[in-house]
């Protein structure tokens, strides 16, 4: 079930900058969110806040269930995921990256290749299974990326500048990755893009993101 | 010059014929060295790994304290090790002295500090995003940091045969904690001290062809192993 | 999956292999001197003790000092060496017990072919030694606290001349055959046991000679002696006895009569009583 958060009042500062200025908003469950802002607005800070990698200074963080709302213990974290803009690919075959969020959580052996095979047919790199994956161009690297994050099956889905300097085809590619997964409302997906064509692409509802709070669509 | 091709002809004739106490000096130099690369091993990446992904109090001391170890000369690690190993030291009633088992221990001293500093050089080197990336995808800590650690697979073996190489070139203290006897402490790197002392060179040339041989084999396997570790960098 | 599981039965079995190999309970050490294994005695003479009692001697070689030092320490279990005076001194200070003398050979001066000093002709060594003192041609010594070497300041005293420190005096702290060759290098003057030198100055292309030979003080005597199970209790006392009865035995004298170097020479003369 996909996964709402409410953001309340956070506040993350950095070097005396209030990167994150008492901001607050409801990410509404199976809903595909588009965040927009200049470079170094906070954007990445902020996602990477509501992924649980990081700590905010003072602010609530709160993810629904349905009408519940969840504890943040590891049985949350495990449900959302984050995709960095380097990506962070590890040096070893496509295969093991897209698998190693199976292996950490116990899942057997027969059922991880399932699974795994399932999604590099969806990401389209099925035949660079055995490749190493500090070896793919930027574009299929993102794509590994999401592939890694989408075969654990989260309920909330953030990606930070997921097509940031990849190449056109692979913009296509991973806009349609995108949108699929917007129709089948599964999973709820915050995103981060400086690309206003592309945020156009992808939703109605462009949040922009200024002076450290998040204002309304335009 | 006469006598150095004699004795190349005469080494190779031994190898060749798979000369018996040749072949028992290799196999015991092969027990004690493997021994002390797999002991090590286990202690020095152990080590490696904690120093490199916590934080605790003389953390940096024991860092530093381990890259200044990699230079003990060995006869001191001999000498200190033999004090010890005596009978009439503090563990003399080990009677681990004058056997192969000693001599492991002194390669053991000798390697660890390599294969600790190299390994924790090789995990801090990994780039923080792995750390992370792994928590992203619900890793706890300790999967997490074994993340870490399968990144820097590459480094960590290298750090191991750079120990494996100081073990098995190793004289003096092998010679002293082992007493270099005939068919029962005797290594590739002793017998050629000995040999050549009483003047065999054919023998210690043969040894001396093996070990290099050795060592050659090791450091082309390092090389293969860095390249990988480099593959794909962008 | 399975390389790994193979690298782990390989490392154990490395693990369990140096952990064993102590050796069998009956096993004993003997500490010697570096001229008695090179000249190969060992090697000829333990394999038929071994055949006969199934006990097995295992030999560490160091210099006489250390060799001595070694039974003191109690990391051996027997001492077989070649300088009578300090054995006896070890035995009355109670480290050792049933000292025996078991074979002799003796010692050589050697010196350049040319031998500029004339030492040939000379019948007494400690004249030799005193006609060295002059200074115009080096003498390397062992340097090592070996049986030579101990031998060596012996004949010293006797002349009267304290060579320590002097330019011509060389000390090099080695084994015997490398004093030899360093002697050669040198073109100098040096005292060595005659096992060695027939062992080993074809071998070593040493452009020497003999200079000195049959004054009586170049008597070498070899004795052996069993560490006092008083002193260390851990000893193997019974078998050490076994190997002494045994090298002093006519079996085992005959052996080591019997033993010839690989140019058919007869390196010691057995002398037990």
């Amino acid at each position: 079930m996909p996964l709402g958060l409410t953001v309340t009042d956070i506040i993350k500062t950095f070097e005396g900058n209030r990167v994150l200025d008492v901001l607050s908003h409801r990410f509404e469950a199976g809903e595909t969110h588009v965040l927009m802002g200049s470079n170094g607005c906070g954007k990445s800070t902020f996602l990477r806040i509501c992924a649980l990698l990081d700590h905010a200074d003072s602010g609530r963080l709160v993810f629904t269930s349905g009408e519940s709302e969840l504890p943040a213990d590891l049985g949350l974290r495990r449900r959302i995921t984050l995709v960095l803009p380097r990506v962070g690919l590890f040096n070893a075959s496509v295969f093991y990256n897209i698998a190693y969020g199976l292996k950490i959580r116990g899942i057997a052996k027969s059922e991880r290749i399932e699974k795994v095979e399932k999604v590099l047919e969806f990401i389209g790199l099925s035949h660079k299974r055995s490749q190493n994956a500090l070896t793919l161009s930027s574009g299929e690297a993102q794509r590994a990326g999401i592939g890694r994050a989408l075969v654990i099956e989260p309920d909330l889905l953030f990606l930070d500048e997921p097509t940031n300097s990849v190449d056109l085809k692979n913009v296509g590619i991973i806009e349609k990755i995108i949108l699929t997964m917007k129709e089948a409302r599964q999973p709820t997906i915050i995103m981060a893009t400086h690309d206003r064509s592309q945020a156009g692409r992808l939703t109605d509802c462009r949040l922009q993101m200024n002076d450290g709070k998040i204002v309304g669509c335009d | 010059m006469d006598s150095i091709l004699e004795g190349f002809e005469k080494a190779l004739a031994l190898i060749w014929a798979l000369d018996r106490e040749m072949l028992e000096i290799l196999l015991m130099s092969i027990r004690v060295s493997g021994g002390a690369l797999v002991i090590a091993s286990i202690l020095g990446i152990s080590v490696g790994a904690v120093t490199a992904l916590r934080r605790f109090p003389l953390r940096d001391t024991l860092v530093g304290v381990l890259h200044a170890c990699m230079g003990l000369p060995s006869v001191l690690v001999g000498l200190l090790l033999y004090l010890i190993l005596s009978r009439s030291g503090p563990l003399g009633f080990l009677a681990l002295l004058y056997t192969p088992s000693a001599m492991t221990l002194a390669q053991v001293i000798l390697a660890f500090p390599i294969i600790a500093s190299l390994s924790h050089a090789a995990i801090i080197s990994v780039d923080p995003i792995i750390r992370q990336t792994a928590r992203t995808l619900g890793a706890t800590s300790f999967q997490a940091a074994r993340a870490v650690v399968h990144e820097a697979r590459f480094g960590i073996m290298s750090a191991a045969l750079a120990g494996f190489g100081r073990a098995i070139s190793e004289v003096g203290a092998v010679l002293i904690v082992g007493g270099n006897i005939a068919g029962f402490t005797r290594v590739m790197t002793t017998t050629i001290a000995l040999e050549t002392d009483k003047g065999n060179f054919e023998l210690a040339l043969a040894i001396g062809i093996i070990l290099l041989t050795v060592a050659i084999c090791l450091n082309l396997c390092l090389y293969r192993i860095q390249r990988r570790t480099v593959v794909g960098r962008r | 999956m399975i390389r790994a599981r193979l690298i782990m039965a390989v490392a154990a079995c490395f693990i369990f292999a140096c952990v064993t190999g102590a050796g069998a309970a009956t096993d004993i050490l003997c500490s010697s001197t570096t001229s008695t294994e090179n000249s190969g005695l060992f090697g000829y003479i333990l394999p038929v003790f071994e055949q006969k009692t199934g006990i097995k001697v295992k030999v560490v070689a160091r210099g006489t000092g250390a060799a001595i030092e070694m039974g003191k320490r109690g990391d051996a279990d027997v001492t077989f060496v070649h300088a009578k005076e300090q054995e006896l001194k070890a035995v009355k200070e109670g480290w050792f017990v049933n000292r025996h003398d078991v074979m002799y050979n003796d010692f050589v001066i050697i010196g350049p072919e040319d031998d500029l000093l004339k030492i040939k002709g000379i019948k007494s060594a400690a004249a030799a030694f005193k006609k060295i003192s002059a200074g115009s041609m080096n003498f390397v010594s062992r340097g090592d606290k070996s049986g030579t070497h101990v031998k060596e300041l012996a004949l010293w005293k006797t002349a009267g001349i304290n060579p320590k420190g002097q330019s011509w005096y060389l000390e090099v702290g080695q084994g015997m055959e490398k004093t030899q060759r360093i002697a050669n290098e040198k073109r100098a003057y040096t005292l060595t046991d005659r096992g060695t030198w027939l062992a080993t100055k074809d071998k070593d292309r040493l452009q020497m000679v003999i200079v000195l030979e049959g004054d009586k003080v170049l008597f070498n005597q070899y004795g052996v002696m069993a560490v006092s199970p008083q002193r260390h209790k851990h000893v193997k006392y019974a078998e050490s006895m076994q190997f002494i009865n045994w090298l002093i035995s006519k079996e085992g004298q005959a052996a080591i009569g019997s033993y010839r170097d690989k140019l058919g020479n007869q390196l010691f003369i057995p002398n037990a009583k």
